[in-house]
């Protein structure tokens, strides 16, 4: 056993440290500094800096112009990033449809999709739940209905997803749609690939508690989408849905970016000479702590060639746990001034001066957070999957 | 990084799982409880054939120089069956203290450890001294003869003890000195604990002292209190993290078998969310004891702070633990004939040692 990175691993890191030193975009660190909104351009030019890198593909194998990096380097990567406090990577091209388009697309869909990926030229979304399926997402109901047109195939879609992260900067959505409702409910259902600029998809804001536009309504209304956009077979798509959520675990805990947050917050409850503050922030630091190394635990047995299965669902729980934790902690600190809201920045940025910079967007964040233990299959989702295949309830 | 156990690690726990699975019945356990030593000599003798005893001892002193990682091996099995043997007491505590002072007569005493024929309990807690070790007020006292007066508390196992260490503030040097049990002076009252271990207060009146029976002076004795304790501190955490793996295992044969409203309570999906609650407490605990025992194992500067964060969090999470399985079993958990509410004694023993939850929260933001 040992705790320290190899030589090789920590070269690896400090490659990782130059790039953010040197290549990360000065403006959007300092908007994230300053605790102010990302515009699109923002995030596309930060993904942008990493495909000039040849780092986007940083979890996909070389053959399909990813990095082939070890879990280790990855873990190493992503942890980086987040003690680096950069913005998170927008999951839906490079961890979920890229991961199943290489999986279980053909050739021409992998030539067509996979570089725009790396190159983060398209922007996807991810069209899973709907209104009435969220936790129970088999239940699915929007259809796709196979036609033939002058010898050609397509889909007729008709239905609506919901909750859909940032679909109004979106270029394409991947959708799980229900090509039979005969059988069994996981048994009906396909993996499609949809152009946000067919004729019949509209794109309806949802405002959140925080007020900022985040999540939509998209709304699917006789959009003929060409059939060679199926991935796979029809009727498997709860099985590449499946893949790929077991591929957006690893890493979900965060641990980086929450260890950055809680350094700071060290610092102001010091500051604030609250002995109640800092004990909360000294049991959490200790919490981050043993999900750091529950994390590494899983790693070890991935390096070791094992299979960590449905143990990671505690990174999931404990991971946004944590993070939720962080912004109350914010919250406590900021006391009174968490509340001014709505300030020149737009959503949820504070009127500056109005107090300490730490609570310009503590309470947006706060808000904001909510989310997290409700997106990703729901904590109490990640319960269940406990329950059942760990303790054998 | 790898935190995967060698195969002689592997080897090792699954021993010790063997002779527990065999040879530690909870109901035998209960006989053994109520007998005046509170544990089986039978199975002590047992440690010491398979080398247990001799295990975290150097080469040099005929041990196997195995360290913090084989030590939480051990405590976290002994934990899942509520190992009564003075295992901490004699080889944890006095043994880490006699392997690595300078005492010239060491070999001795540890060769009789490693045998088991003699066991030797640290003497370090005072009243009202909370944790902390400082201030002795045991003083020994005189240049040429020395005389011993004062109390220690809470002696583990000191009444089975043959010796004992004792810390003692000598012209405001902090000392420790070697103190056979049948010694003129010393009187010893014997006491048992919540979780069925035995307890001593030793009064020293007058005690004479020879210079031989120093061990350890100043930095040199500070600092093997300090290591004995932090190593103390890992194991009885490490035996915590096996106590609530035996917990919520326990709880889940429990609730599968018991039938209430025409079928398990299994079913009800509410006590399921507590036994994923029981187990991701351990996990994140395992995880917590991972980190000490390399720390440890490594001898980084972090260690003191990664037992503590460790000690905090079992404390926590233990009590925890426990409740909701004397919860979940219902009436049963209550009952002194179930295995289950004596974990929850463990826990609470385990948190009031070497420093509470509260206690190592501190140290640990302070470190």
């Amino acid at each position: 056993m040992e705790l320290s990175f190899s030589s090789k691993d920590l070269e690896f890191r400090d490659e990782v440290r130059d790039f953010l030193a040197n290549e990360y975009p000065k403006h959007v660190k300092e908007k994230i500094e300053n605790g102010e909104p990302l515009t699109r351009e923002d995030i596309v030019d930060w993904h942008k800096s990493l495909s000039a890198k040849g780092w986007m593909g940083f979890n996909w194998p070389v053959e399909y112009g990813g990095t082939g990096w070890s879990p280790a380097q990855i873990y190493i990567f992503q942890n980086e990033l987040g003690l680096a406090g950069c913005p998170p990577l927008i999951p839906f091209g490079v961890s979920m449809v890229g991961p199943v388009i290489y999986t279980f697309g053909n050739q021409e869909q992998k030539d067509r999709f996979l570089p725009d990926i790396l190159n983060f030229d398209t922007w996807w979304c991810q069209g899973y739940s709907e209104p009435g399926s969220g936790s129970d997402l088999a239940s699915l109901k929007t259809k796709a209905e196979l036609i033939n047109e002058d010898g050609k195939d397509y889909y007729i879609i008709n239905g609506s997803k919901t909750w859909t992260t940032l679909a109004q900067n979106a270029d394409w959505i991947f959708c799980l749609v229900r090509t039979d409702s005969s059988g069994k409910k996981q048994e009906g259902i396909s993996f499609l690939l949809i152009d946000m600029k067919s004729p019949g998809i509209e794109v309806k804001p949802i405002i959140t508690i925080d007020g900022d536009h985040e999540v939509n309504s998209v709304f699917f209304t006789d959009v003929k989408v060409p059939a060679e956009n199926l991935i796979g077979e029809e009727g498997k798509g709860w099985t590449y849905a499946k893949f790929l959520l077991a591929h957006e675990r690893f890493g979900i805990a965060g641990v980086g970016a929450s260890k950055r947050q809680l350094e700071r917050l060290k610092e102001i409850s010091k500051d604030l000479g609250d002995d109640d503050l800092i004990a909360k922030v000294s049991q959490l630091e200790i919490d981050i702590m043993a999900l750091e190394f529950t994390e590494l635990r899983l790693l070890s047995a991935l390096e070791g060639g094992g299979n960590p299965g449905a143990e990671s669902s505690i990174l999931k729980i404990k991971g946004t746990e944590i993070q939720q934790r962080l912004t109350e902690l914010y919250v406590e600190a900021a006391g009174e001034f968490a509340i001014p809201y709505g300030g020149p920045d737009g959503y949820g940025s504070n009127v500056k001066p109005n107090g300490p910079e730490y609570t310009n967007d503590a309470l947006s964040k706060y808000l904001n957070m909510r989310k997290v233990t409700i997106y990703g299959g729901s904590n109490e989702i990640q319960k269940n999957i406990i329950s059942k295949f760990v303790l054998g309830v | 990084m790898n935190l995967n156990f060698s195969d002689e690690q592997n080897l090792l726990r699954e021993q010790i799982q063997k002779f527990c699975n065999s040879d530690y019945d909870f109901y035998d356990r209960e006989n053994f409880i109520n007998t005046e030593s509170g544990f089986d000599p039978e199975k002590w003798k047992l440690f010491a054939e398979q080398g247990w005893l001799a295990m975290p001892f150097s080469s040099e002193s005929g041990g196997f120089d195995f360290g913090p990682i084989e030590l939480s091996i051990l405590f976290e099995e002994f934990g899942k069956f509520l190992v009564l043997e003075p295992y901490l007491s004699n080889v944890v505590l006095s043994g880490y203290i006699l392997d690595n002072s300078s005492f010239d007569k060491k070999n001795d005493f540890i060769a009789k450890l490693i045998s088991g024929e003699e066991q030797i309990s640290l003497a370090y807690m005072e009243q009202n001294r909370n944790y902390e070790f400082k201030d002795i007020t045991c003083l020994l006292e005189g240049t040429d003869s020395l005389t011993l007066n004062g109390t220690k508390n809470l002696v583990l196992n000191g009444s089975n003890a043959d010796h004992y260490l004792v810390t003692v503030n000598h012209n405001d040097v902090t000392t420790i000195v070697l103190v056979s049990k049948d010694t003129d002076g010393l009187s010893i009252n014997n006491f048992k604990t919540v979780d069925d271990r035995r307890i001593s207060q030793l009064n020293f009146e007058n005690v004479g002292i020879n210079a031989d029976q120093i061990v350890a002076t100043g930095d040199e004795a500070e600092q093997l209190i300090k290591d004995a304790i932090n190593y103390g501190t890992l194991c009885v955490s490490a035996e915590a993290v096996g106590c609530m793996e035996s917990c919520y295992l326990k709880t889940v044969e429990y609730t599968k078998s018991r039938e209430q409203f025409g079928q398990p309570i299994s079913n009800f999906q509410v006590l399921q969310h507590k036994m994923v609650d029981m187990f991701i407490e351990a996990e994140l605990c395992k995880s917590l004891l991972y980190k000490s025992m390399i720390d440890m194992h490594e001898n980084n500067d972090s260690k003191y702070r990664s037992v503590s964060a460790l000690k905090s969090q079992v404390g926590l999470s233990g009590k925890k633990v426990g409740e909701d399985a004397v919860q979940l079993h219902g009436g049963m958990g209550v009952s002194e004939e179930m295995s289950i509410g004596h974990y929850l004694k463990r826990f609470i023993a385990i948190d009031s040692q070497f420093g509470n939850s509260h206690f190592h929260l501190k140290k640990f933001n302070n470190s």
